[in-house]
């Protein structure tokens, strides 16, 4: 039997927060404009390089260096659209990308996956991918689906098949981060407009979009690149994710780190809109630190300001931002590193005004996989949600009927008034379960027996058979291509 | 040797938030005036009641229920300062609440300790109070000092034996929560003296205050008031804690029960100032929400933190400075729970300007001492107080030169600019720390070595003799009244 369709929960909130000042926010586009005009950014795809010189911009062929005109920086920024629509493969879970609504997604493509059942650590598979995106639809929390890990054992397919995975077992939309390249830009294209049913609809409700990295310091991916340029081509939303890192790709100030992440990401976006003007691309960085004695890669130091600063850097230029949070450094689920380091994430997220973000459930900086620590994960973003929920102050909420009824040092507990409320007063998190023998459950412990529920319990309405059997002809066909 | 304490490291925001509108925090006021007008409050003290009826209150003095009409309200509270300094031991770590920072406190009260040896659980002593005082005087992130735990092996006079072992221990303001009585609170406001000095430095930097909680709903304590009034004759702060539970001692709505405690706070702050105009007094609205199965006090429950916030912006309404619930777990063990508990209520208490907030330290809702559950706190404290300071453009920052010098697909590892500020990146001392066998090593287990460490190392600088000699001397005289054997 398949399940209903469980409306999203999204965290709206009327509060808003402003991270960095106007002056401020004026200093860093002036600082993207100078390193894009006067430093360039190295494009190596020839495809790429004559366009942008065709539009003005100065290509060295040589170094494959392209320096960017200011003007033709904000001519081309003018057509991005601010607010667009997110598809998915059921109507009921397509979203739009507007003000004081924050939709999550789950973090994505680790590479390790503790096993449910036996526990142990192990190279992640095609099947955790589907597991995966089942509790995904079950959650409202989670409005959209990152593959959570890769599908390693098809190799050079490996994100056409996480794609597949997708569609198979959640209707929501599905983002990947690792489709690379034209031929695979073009299977996976093929394969969202089975699932939409035509390239109209397709355009109209995009029920996948993509993720590109850009290469810090000033670098664009070939691959990345080329496979963005031709599903920007067909009106497929497509997002840049820079990831300076303080101190050895980028400058070892928070600021300059910063602008130089913008610069990578908005060349990019330029490039996309020479292609197509007016095609939805969305803005997402996240700066990271070197460990000053070890080199290692840690997201989550103690000063980790400017987590939530390209929120409003996006929106300066116009564009959506791609919120980065959670991923914790934690090697484990459930740990205080793991909950201290990602528990603010979700309020300054929102407040800060993020369009959607990414992303719940992996551990050990976004490698891997404890299938519980998504309920974990969730538990921290519906806190979230419900504290930046506007507070009802009216007669019923205030009571003071049944406060004067009551009086000093009554209680409350006979009160019609209590009997009407008390159901919704405490919504109860995976912290509040109580176990048989009367005591609270061990969070982490019954975040595992409630993913294991659900995977015994929610199924997802399946993909038309006929539908499917085209996923099937078009990932045979990729496999022959790539996989050789 | 004594070593020097650090300076404390307030939160400073350089971002404001505001969770309720104007309109809602008239109405909530409009609400609190009509509690305390028609509703009234149960105040069982004679020399309360007396003060209230002498003022302008309605006293019923056979049901002790005092009704105060909204002028008196109004009028009376407009005695109570803005702002004021709360002093220290040492002058460079009083707390000044001006409005611009927050200051944190430990936990306080809990009545068992994971021993600092065997790991096992006990009840608390006063030697814990002693030790976490040192830890407290060497962590930046601590403010004052909530004595952490109860003196229980000092049943009768608990309370003053742990105001000795703090000021022994500590150069920070003390804060107690348990001084109750107005003969117990004498002997604190002596203790106070001797710690002062003078007269004239217990009114301008007063190095101890008092926290009393009332009861929901709508009740105070009488020899909790008394104490009170005791510490505000002397010009010490004092402040009142309502912890109305919603469904069980509140209304089960949200507005319901933060009106009613409000109402116990404001009715208790009305009574000191019409006592001692103008005494400095603090607000500390700290509901929590009533568990559906077991009827218990939760202070995290997913909605249960955005009511912290609320409380800071209308203790500022009422104009008096706030005291923040913050830090307060339902967790059992330091872990993910009470790791994710902490950090958004102390953010948004800190974006809404809240002068003062308890606690690091305690676990399962305030109760039980993990030592090294205040490192852990620490950690997530210093995150939330960078991540609220705003952010550096400047040129320098901005290092437009350093980008363009390094230019696509260098690093910047060599670069001058790299080697002078990646040492100002601050990184925690408890995560990412090298294990022998590579790999990170548990933060849990480096707080727990820290611990010793601070203990072994960090020497408070010390009272001078005459004034342990003073305090021992008030503790003996105490503890013959009150029948505590030494």
């Amino acid at each position: 039997m398949s399940a209903e369709i469980k409306p999203l929960e999204p965290i709206k909130t009327p509060y808003r927060f402003q991270y960095l000042s106007d002056e401020q926010l004026r200093q860093l586009q002036g600082a993207t404009l100078s390193i894009l005009e006067r430093t360039g950014v190295r494009f190596p795809s020839e495809k790429a390089l004559k366009i942008l010189a065709e539009h003005g911009a100065q290509v060295d062929f040589n170094a494959q260096v392209v320096r960017f005109p200011s003007e033709l920086v904000m001519k081309a920024m003018a057509t991005v659209p601010r607010y667009f629509n997110i598809g998915a493969r059921h109507p009921g879970y397509d979203f739009y990308l507007g003000d004081g609504c924050t939709y999550f997604t789950t973090d994505g493509c680790g590479v390790e996956t503790i096993d449910l059942e036996t526990r142990q650590r192990r190279p992640s598979c095609k099947e955790d991918v589907a597991m995966m995106a089942r509790v995904v639809d079950y959650l409202p929390s989670v409005a959209f689906y990152w593959p959570m890990v890769s599908s390693q054992e098809h190799g050079r397919t490996a994100p056409l098949h996480d794609l597949d995975a997708g569609y198979r077992n959640t209707l929501k939309h599905i983002q990947s981060e690792t489709i690379m390249g034209e031929a695979d830009a073009n299977y996976a294209l093929e394969m969202s407009t089975v699932i939409a049913g035509s390239k109209e609809e397709m355009r109209k409700r995009p029920n996948f979009s993509l993720l590109v990295c850009t290469v810090a310091p000033l670098i664009q991916d070939k691959d990345g690149i080329e496979g963005a340029m031709v599903l920007a081509e067909a009106g497929v939303p497509v997002g840049f994710l820079s990831m300076p890192t303080l101190g050895t790709t980028a400058p070892a100030t928070l600021a300059g780190a910063l602008a130089m992440g913008d610069a990578e990401i908005i060349s990019a976006t330029v490039l996309m809109q020479v292609v197509n003007p007016g095609a939805p691309v969305f803005h997402s960085m996240m700066q990271a630190w070197a460990d000053p004695s070890s080199g290692a890669y840690v997201s989550y130091p103690l000063d980790a300001r400017g987590r939530y600063a390209p929120i409003e850097m996006a929106h300066h230029w116009g564009m959506p931002a791609l919120g980065a949070c959670y991923g914790t450094d934690s090697h484990e689920a459930g740990t205080w590193q793991a909950g201290s380091e990602v528990a603010l994430d979700a309020y300054m997220v929102a407040l800060t005004g993020a369009e959607f973000v990414t992303g719940m459930g992996l551990t050990q900086t976004y490698t891997r996989l404890y299938p519980e620590s998504l309920l974990l994960d969730n538990d921290i973003y519906q806190k979230a949600r419900y504290y930046l929920m506007p507070m009802q102050v009216d007669d019923e909420t205030l009571a003071l009927d049944t406060v004067e009824a009551v009086g000093p040092g009554g209680h409350y507990l006979a009160q019609k008034h209590t009997r009407r409320h008390m159901r919704a007063a405490m919504v109860r998190g995976v912290a509040h379960q109580i176990s048989p023998d009367g005591h609270y459950h061990d969070p982490r412990e019954y975040a595992i027996e409630r993913t294991q529920w659900i995977l015994a319990n929610h199924h997802p309405e399946p993909v038309e058979e006929a539908k499917q059997k085209e996923l099937d002809r078009i990932l045979a066909a990729a496999d022959r291509e790539l996989n050789g | 040797m004594n070593n020097t304490t650090p300076a404390i490291q307030p939160i400073t925001p350089a971002y404001h938030l505001r969770i309720l509108e104007d309109a809602q925090i008239e109405q909530m006021r409009s609400a609190t005036l009509q509690i305390l007008s028609e509703t009234g409050l149960h105040c069982p003290s004679e020399k309360a009641l007396n003060i209230y009826a002498e003022n302008g209150a309605q006293v019923n003095f056979g049901t002790q229920v005092v009704k105060i009409p909204p002028q008196i309200v109004l009028e009376t509270m407009a005695h109570a300062p803005r702002f004021y300094t709360m002093g220290a031991r040492s002058s460079a770590h009083d707390l000044v609440l001006d409005g611009k920072s927050t200051y944190l406190a430990t936990d306080g009260c809990g009545v068992e300790t994971i021993d600092f040896v065997t790991r096992q659980r006990r009840p608390s002593r006063k030697e814990d109070v002693a030790k976490m005082a040192r830890i407290a005087d060497y962590l930046s992130s601590i403010g004052f000092y909530w004595p952490i735990v109860s003196a229980q092996d000092f049943p009768a006079t608990a309370p003053l034996h742990e105001l000795e072992a703090s000021y022994n221990n500590t150069v920070k303001h003390v804060q107690s929560e348990t001084i109750m009585g107005a003969r117990m609170a004498s002997y604190a406001v002596e203790m106070a003296r001797v710690i002062a000095g003078d007269e004239k430095t217990l009114l301008e930097r007063p190095p101890l205050s008092l926290l009393v909680c009332c009861i929901a709903p709508l009740g105070l304590d009488s020899d909790g008031i008394e104490s009170a009034l005791v510490l505000a004759e002397a010009g010490l702060p004092v402040g009142f804690m309502s912890m109305a539970n919603v469904g069980s001692t509140g209304p089960a709505t949200l507005a319901g029960t933060m009106a009613s405690g409000d109402a116990e706070i404001v009715g208790a702050l009305v009574l000191i100032q019409m006592a001692y105009p103008g005494a400095p007094v603090f607000h500390s609205l700290m509901p929590g929400i009533m568990h559906p199965h077991t009827g218990a006090y939760l202070a995290t429950a997913w909605e249960g933190t955005l009511l912290y916030a609320v409380g800071v912006e209308m203790a500022h309404h009422w104009g008096v400075p706030s005291l923040a619930g913050v830090f307060a777990t339902d967790g059992q063990i330091p872990g993910w729970q009470s790791a994710g508990d902490a950090a958004s209520s102390l953010m948004l208490c800190a974006l809404c300007g809240a002068e003062t907030g308890s606690g690091l330290g305690l676990l399962e809702s305030c109760t039980l001492l993990y030592p090294e559950e205040i490192l852990l706190d620490s950690d997530i404290y210093h995150r939330v107080r960078i991540e609220a300071s705003g952010l550096d453009t400047r040129p320098e920052a901005l290092a437009l030169e350093v980008i363009h010098e390094v230019g696509p697909r260098g690093h910047f590892l060599r670069h001058r600019h790299t080697r002078e500020h990646m040492r100002k990146r601050v990184f925690s001392d408890l995560t990412m720390q090298a294990g022998k066998q590579g790999g990170y090593r548990d933060p849990v287990e480096v707080a727990q070595e820290k611990v010793s460490w601070i203990l072994e190392h960090h020497l408070v600088e010390s009272l001078e003799p005459e004034r342990v000699n003073e305090l021992q001397r008030i503790l003996k005289s105490a503890d013959r009244e009150f029948g505590q054997r030494g």
